[in-house]
């Protein structure tokens, strides 16, 4: 039987935006009873829900809705206000592709700073290096600078070092809005994989088809509350509907 | 390995990374070897000024670069905070163990001196690892600490150069220590980057020279070493702590 992984209950988050940033000495000094006045921006308001072992989880909403703070917060980035986030088994350390990519460095350069940074130990990087490649299909680009990537390309490299990490519950923020059709086929065969691994995926995204295809639960943000939680195309629906109106 | 890698990113852009921390301090020490020895001929009080100088700039070199990068480490990796996840103290440990790695550069022209000016080897020469330790902490310490501050006020930036400016002349680099009241140089030896460089110059240039160089031993006479010690081990402990009570909050402040 499935059991959740994934615990989040009565969870909000509020940053404070000041008006006009105070962030060095002298207007401190200067100005000590002047006080900012700050615009509180609730992110997220009382969010609840649980994501059962192996369950294709989807995240959907409007700009500004806090579908990234929540990653955010269940990655551990930052850390909610009130509530509580239990989860159960190792996430993934990134929430987004490419992150620490430097655009002057080679390719091969890059696969081994970002693996480093995503927690793969030199050797499993040189074993996984030749399949790191072969899947992202850039084989010819090894000694290439980053910079000379398209954008496409650059996400495809991303993706393919990404997947070597070893978890069992994998958070990202946006990821199919580039690349090709082809690859996009190879990243939903390696989504399946992960369903019959039993590995939980929560994925933040515009793109309702995906959802619609994949996802067994949906939930849809609406100002940082919980507008609509459920079956992928109900949910989609909902969202679509809106949009609609 | 990740500070392996960011080593590896400093030096990544440019094609002279690696010679230019040699160039910096090398020409500082001949602009101020210059004046200070050849004009005001600071170099008669001792047989072994320009190595004595040339390893002060050098030390100070080691102490103001790992400061200064890993106060603004935090910031300039500002993406990595925020969508990674993993322990935040690696980014500064990084940075200073970047000025670390230069610094070792540095310390092979200083040895080309040091042999230069045929003084014997010695087995005591490894007391200089400890030394060196101590004074890696203390600067990691600083180093947390200002990284913390910071992510707050950008305007330590300004402070933290002033102050390098400062510490640069409150600390016997270009001038003896044996120049300064015994006030100003007790003063002086409750830094721990001035004890570790007296007891470096003391152990490899002066040894069959006592009178020539005075260590914190000497000038705390009960306490002696312990005090700048202690406040380098008690900077580093405040560091550590202050930077773990802050870092929940770097992602969303930095």
């Amino acid at each position: 039987m499935s059991r959740p992984v994934i615990d989040v209950s009565g969870v909000s988050k509020a940053f404070r935006l000041p008006h006009e940033r105070r962030t060095t000495l002298k207007e401190h000094v200067l100005h000590p009873f002047h006080r900012t006045t700050y615009e509180v921006q609730q992110a997220l308001d009382d969010v609840s829900f649980t994501v059962q072992e192996g369950e294709f989880f989807g995240i959907i909403g409007p700009n500004g809705s806090g579908k990234s703070t929540l990653l955010k917060i269940l990655a551990g980035i930052y850390r909610q206000d009130s509530g509580t986030v239990r989860v159960d088994g190792r996430l993934s350390p990134f929430i987004e592709l490419g992150v620490g990519f430097n655009p002057e460095l080679t390719a091969r350069d890059n696969v081994r700073i970002n693996g480093t940074l995503l927690g793969l130990g030199k050797a499993e990087l040189e074993d996984r290096f030749d399949a790191i490649f072969e899947f992202a299909g850039l084989e010819r680009f090894i000694d290439q600078k980053l910079k000379n990537f398209s954008s496409g390309m650059h996400v495809r490299l991303a993706y393919s070092i990404a997947i070597q990490v070893e978890f069992d519950v994998l958070l990202l923020d946006e990821v199919l809005a580039v690349g090709d059709a082809e690859f996009q086929e190879k990243c939903f065969a390696t989504f399946l994989g992960f369903r019959d691994q039993r590995k939980t995926i929560v994925l933040v995204t515009h793109g309702v088809e995906t959802l619609t295809e994949l996802a067994d639960c949906v939930l849809l943000l609406r100002a940082g509350r919980v507008e609509a939680l459920g079956d992928a195309p109900e949910v989609v629906a909902r969202y679509q509907g809106q949009l609609v109106v | 390995m990740i500070a392996g890698s960011e080593f590896k990113l400093k030096y990544a852009g440019s094609v002279f990374g690696y010679a230019w921390s040699v160039a910096k301090p090398l020409a500082l020490f001949t602009v101020l070897y210059l004046v200070f020895a050849r004009i005001f001929k600071l170099g008669a009080i001792s047989d072994y000024y320009a190595v004595s100088l040339l390893l002060g700039i050098v030390l100070f070199g080691l102490f103001s670069d790992a400061t200064s990068l890993g106060m603004t480490s935090l910031v300039a990796r500002e993406s990595l905070l925020r969508k990674l996840v993993f322990p935040r103290l690696v980014i500064p440990m990084a940075a200073t163990i970047t000025a670390g790695l230069t610094f070792l550069v540095n310390l092979m022209v200083v040895a080309g001196f040091v042999a230069w000016e045929q003084v014997t080897p010695r087995l005591d020469w490894l007391l200089v690892i400890p030394l060196l330790v101590e004074l890696y902490s203390f600067t990691l310490g600083l180093a947390l600490i200002l990284a913390t501050l910071f992510v707050r006020f950008r305007d330590m930036g300004q402070v933290w150069e002033l102050g390098l400016q400062l510490l640069f002349y409150a600390s016997p680099i270009i001038y003896p220590i044996g120049f300064l009241p015994p006030f100003a140089r007790d003063l002086v030896f409750l830094n721990p980057f001035t004890q570790v460089l007296q007891d470096i110059r003391a152990l490899v240039l002066y040894p069959d020279l006592p009178g020539n160089t005075i260590t914190a031993g000497e000038a705390f006479e009960t306490f002696g070493r312990l005090i700048p010690i202690g406040i380098a081990a008690a900077t580093l402990v405040i560091g550590l702590l202050l930077f773990k009570r802050e870092e929940p909050w770097f992602a969303e402040r930095v």
